[in-house]
């Protein structure tokens, strides 16, 4: 496998063209469908009744007052709810049970306790308003580290009488501690990876529509997995899953935050079964960013041991997870904490050990794969940040610590001490371009000026490796589906075709990328293949779109796909060539008898041939494809950060950043540019805005946008991008996924060049977000010092 | 969320004048502001209604207010806990007396807990806005306390 350039458009028929994206006509043009576009007849609606306080006992719920407002027509509370046995249902990997509204007491400020159903959506609004619900506040819990005391309990409900999830870890401790305390350096810090929040742009809703004359319950969501959301249906309330149809229309935006189950779906579900009405519930901006599952939350120990000239010996990183009010995190149901174990990143660490414990506090639950694989971007900030401090306790420049201990090229396939075996990669090529392409030299030296003026210039390096494509069935499942994931393709007898996938997209572009696959695969036009997702009566059964998991997954069922439909073309190719089967072939993208190059025949005819002249074959021209991933891919990447920070205001300028992804095999440049400018912005926000904080009291401080902030144009860097490809080699076409790099990697570059800025300054590490104020104190904190 | 405040007033009356008026229920209600309605229990008990409006929690709070005299006439208590609009509000304020013969030196502190939406929705302009609340309720005993003495 040779390290190139992003492979070039030229020779290939779709692949790696930078084709405009088929979706974006109707988007443009304001003709996307969401769900809040959805309006069905005699349609009622809900609205949700919300805890003002974090822990405290429910002494009252009095609904009177509601229930005389014109329009409004019921006030549904857990008791209810308890009537159907739906009053908790099962988490995400189902080692917990979660109250849908609040049971007894409430957990969390701003949990569901109660819902209002009327004939319009304002009288809902004002039904809420008039629900009346008595408390008794009690202490809350707000860290994980009281919560470890087990002084205040957040669950009674549990059989075991502590606030601790759950103990995991992964790799040889005794070894470990062994290697880092015989190192000639040595680092230990805390590191916390803020609490944040996806924040799609649109918020959850669905309609509910239970058909009394059918017996099916028409689900419209918003759904990032609409396939597992119509099963855990089933599963909890009992309704065959013929009798259930979930259908996702268009999404704005997802990134984990429309994967898990919440209030508002099971109490429009319930409320259409009672009543026969469809039932629409949306969400406001602040219950989304109060109530859905958050993602991060996790304090990180990051201890590396290392030889004098830089060579690093061992890694441990302890963690502290914050999980909220119940264990929901979204990760594969044997890996609670999803894939952590990659905090060795791109080092060949000769021996690792992490180890993670998960406790309950009195906030929203969550912990989602937030435009990242489980848990990957925690992991990856980990080590980023720990390399960077090794760098300074060497007194090394931070590129050549991490050239000095990148595992090799001829490594590969790469065992890694925490368990995976990582796929591909030629770091070294990779940062070596990154630090050409940024003048790396020249920054240094531009820095040396700067700092003898006493201005504060930092440049930070990120040079992270993701574990995505969840996964191989062996390991990875939700409550026992296996996590592969499918694809089906139907060619029509005029060469044009519909294309359907397991998966979802809430803006990646499938309907073009999954397109240009299918299209490379078999020679056809692109804009010609319609494809469609989310509707669980037509779309091949799947495990949906998060978690970096759709092209090396979905994209590779694709391929599949289309090789079985190629496959059966190349048998009615024979008959319409009236040619042995083994003398033909597949050659620049058409059917050709060997040595004859003037015989061919296209696609295209043989389409038509399919159902006009199919000979002794099977008529028609489709397949279907269940792809069960040999392994996980990685995708990796090389990001630098220029930074200027005032010391008078502590206001940092990000002045360059620089992108190199390695994602294998590119589908479509110009989607894979927009992901990382996506991407990247969301990295910036988390570095620098953004964090969904509670006081000692457990209010939480960011329910809105005006708290919880989102970057425009204005504030965001200007991003300069390019890549290598190194291919995955076990995937049909080597794609490694994207989508969720540049969050994953950039976080650790924008901190990695602040805290490089103030090095002068003595100050090693401050959390993120870091804010002008924050930085500031710092900076005010050690030059008093 | 916690919040501190502390402050100074020098009052233009002799510390038996203002020991005397902030004794008196009645007229450290009518020192506060946005004061809707006080409704005088007993002699160390009241209690009020008040006009908030912080960021978008807006209505009214009501609230039980209790005086706790110090035995040494030297300083005041004043623990006030309510609220309302999904909130809640515990505040703990204290008023140390210096005697200065013509005058009398009045040092406050206040600590309060906020819960709820006021806290959630309001918090980054709470403390602006509770500081202003207790400032002008110290400022108003000082104005009404010299001008009942005149």
């Amino acid at each position: 496998m040779s390290t190139t350039e992003a492979p070039p458009a030229n020779g290939r028929h779709s692949m790696g063209q930078p084709m405009k994206r088929k979706e974006d006509a109707r988007f443009i043009a304001g003709k996307g469908r969401y769900i809040d576009d959805i309006v069905l007849p005699n349609m009622l609606y809900l609205a949700i009744v919300h805890s003002d306080y974090p822990h405290a006992k429910i002494t009252k719920i009095d609904k009177d007052a509601a229930l005389k407002i014109p329009g409004v027509l019921a006030v549904i509370t857990a008791d209810d709810l308890a009537g159907v046995g739906l009053a908790w249902i099962p988490t995400f990997h189902g080692y917990d049970k979660q109250m849908v509204l609040a049971v007894g007491k409430v957990l969390y400020q701003y949990q569901e306790v109660a819902a209002v159903v009327a004939t319009s959506r304002a009288a809902a609004a004002d039904g809420v308003e008039a629900v009346v619900v008595e408390y008794e506040q009690l202490t809350p819990v707000v860290d994980p580290f009281t919560a470890k005391t087990d002084k205040t309990l957040v669950r009674e409900d549990r059989e075991n009488k502590t606030n601790h999830i759950y103990h995991w870890e992964v790799g040889k401790r005794a070894e470990t501690d062994a290697a880092i305390a015989a190192s000639d350096v040595k680092i230990n810090e805390r590191v916390y990876f803020q609490r944040c929040h996806p924040a799609p742009l649109e918020p959850c809703g669905c309609v509910a529509d239970m058909n009394p004359a059918t017996g099916t319950l028409t689900l419209y969501m918003t759904s990032q997995a609409p396939h597992a959301h119509r099963t855990v249906v089933s599963l909890v309330t009992g309704i065959p899953e013929d009798k259930i149809h979930v259908i996702s229309p268009d999404i704005g935006g997802g990134f984990g935050n429309k994967v898990p189950v919440y209030a508002g779906y099971v109490c429009s579900a319930v409320a259409s079964i009672v009543t026969g009405h469809p039932i629409k519930w949306i969400e406001t901006r602040t219950e989304n960013l109060t109530t859905t599952g958050f993602a991060r939350d996790y304090t990180m120990d990051v201890e590396i041991g290392a030889t004098k000239d830089g060579k690093v010996t061992a890694l441990k990183v302890t963690t502290h997870a914050d999980h909220g009010a119940f264990d929901a995190a979204a990760d594969p149901t044997k890996y609670p904490a999803g894939m952590f174990g990659i905090c060795t990143g791109s080092y060949d660490f000769p021996v690792a050990f992490t180890e993670l414990d998960a406790y309950f506090t009195n906030k929203a639950p969550g912990g989602v794969a937030y435009r990242c694989s489980f848990r990957v971007t925690e992991a990856s900030y980990a080590i980023e940040r720990g390399m960077d401090l090794l760098a300074n306790a060497l007194g090394m420049d931070p590129a050549d610590v991490r050239m000095k201990n990148f595992v090799r090229k001829d490594q590969f396939p790469y065992p890694s001490p925490l368990g995976f075996v990582y796929d591909s990669g030629d770091y070294h090529t990779t940062l070596q371009k990154a630090l050409d392409k940024v003048g790396y030299k020249e920054l240094r030296k531009e820095q040396a000026e700067k700092r003898a003026r006493g201005e504060l210039m930092g440049i930070g390096i990120s040079t992270f490796t993701e574990v995505v494509g969840a996964g191989p069935s062996k390991h990875f499942d939700i409550m026992g589906i296996k996590m592969f994931d499918s694809a089906e393709i139907r060619i029509h007898p005029t060469g044009s075709g519909i294309v359907r996938a397991g998966t979802k997209s809430q803006g990646q572009g499938h309907e073009t990328t999954w397109a240009q696959i299918v299209a490379e695969e078999l020679g056809l036009d692109p804009q010609n293949l319609l494809v469609e997702e989310g509707d669980t009566d037509t779309a091949p059964y799947g495990l949906g779109t998060y978690a970096s998991r759709s092209t090396p997954v979905a994209g590779a069922a694709l391929a599949m796909a289309a090789r079985r439909v190629r496959e059966k073309a190349r048998n009615i190719a024979a008959h319409v060539m009236e040619a042995p089967l083994d003398d033909v072939e597949w050659v620049d993208y058409k059917f050709q008898v060997k040595g004859v190059p003037s015989k061919t025949v296209t696609m295209k005819e043989i389409a038509f041939a399919a159902y006009t002249n199919p000979g002794p074959n099977e008529p028609g021209l489709e397949a279907t494809y269940y792809y069960d991933p040999p392994n996980l891919t990685f995708p990796y990447g090389a990001y630098i950060a220029v930074v200027d920070v005032d010391k008078d205001t502590g206001e940092t300028k990000v002045r360059r950043f620089l992108a190199i992804d390695d994602c294998g095999t590119v589908i479509n440049p110009m989607i894979v540019e927009g992901q990382i400018h996506g991407g990247l912005t969301e990295g910036f926000a988390i570095a620098f805005m953004q964090e969904i904080a509670y006081d000692a009291e457990g209010n939480n401080l960011q329910p809105n946008f005006t708290e919880y902030l989102i970057p425009t144009s204005l504030e965001s860097p200007h991003w300069e991008t390019d890549s290598t490809c190194n291919p995955s080699p076990h995937h049909p076409i080597g794609a490694k996924g994207v989508g969720e790099s540049p969050n994953v990697g950039s976080p650790a570059a924008f901190v990695n060049a602040v805290m490089d800025a103030l090095s002068p300054l003595g100050i090693k590490n401050i959390d993120m977000p870091l804010t002008r104020s924050k930085v500031w104190s710092a900076i005010q904190e050690a030059t008093k010092a | 969320m916690n919040l501190e405040w502390h402050g100074h007033e020098e009052v233009g009356t002799s510390k038996a004048q203002l020991w005397a008026f902030i004794s008196d229920p009645k007229s450290v209600a009518d020192c506060v502001p946005d004061l809707v309605e006080a409704v005088v229990e007993d002699a160390t008990h009241f209690d009020a209604i008040v006009s908030v409006g912080v960021g978008p929690v807006r209505g009214k709070f009501k609230l039980k207010i209790e005086l706790e005299p110090q035995s040494d006439g030297n300083r005041m208590n004043m623990k006030i806990s309510g609220g309302g609009l999904g909130s809640t509000v515990d505040l703990l304020a204290g008023a140390d007396l210096t005697d200065h013969g013509a005058t009398t030196s009045l040092d406050w502190t206040g600590t309060a807990t906020m819960r709820g939406k006021i806290a959630s929705l309001a918090g980054r302009v709470i403390d602006a806005q509770a500081q202003r609340v207790i400032t002008t309720t110290f400022a108003n005993v000082k104005a009404r306390c010299a001008s009942s003495s005149a």
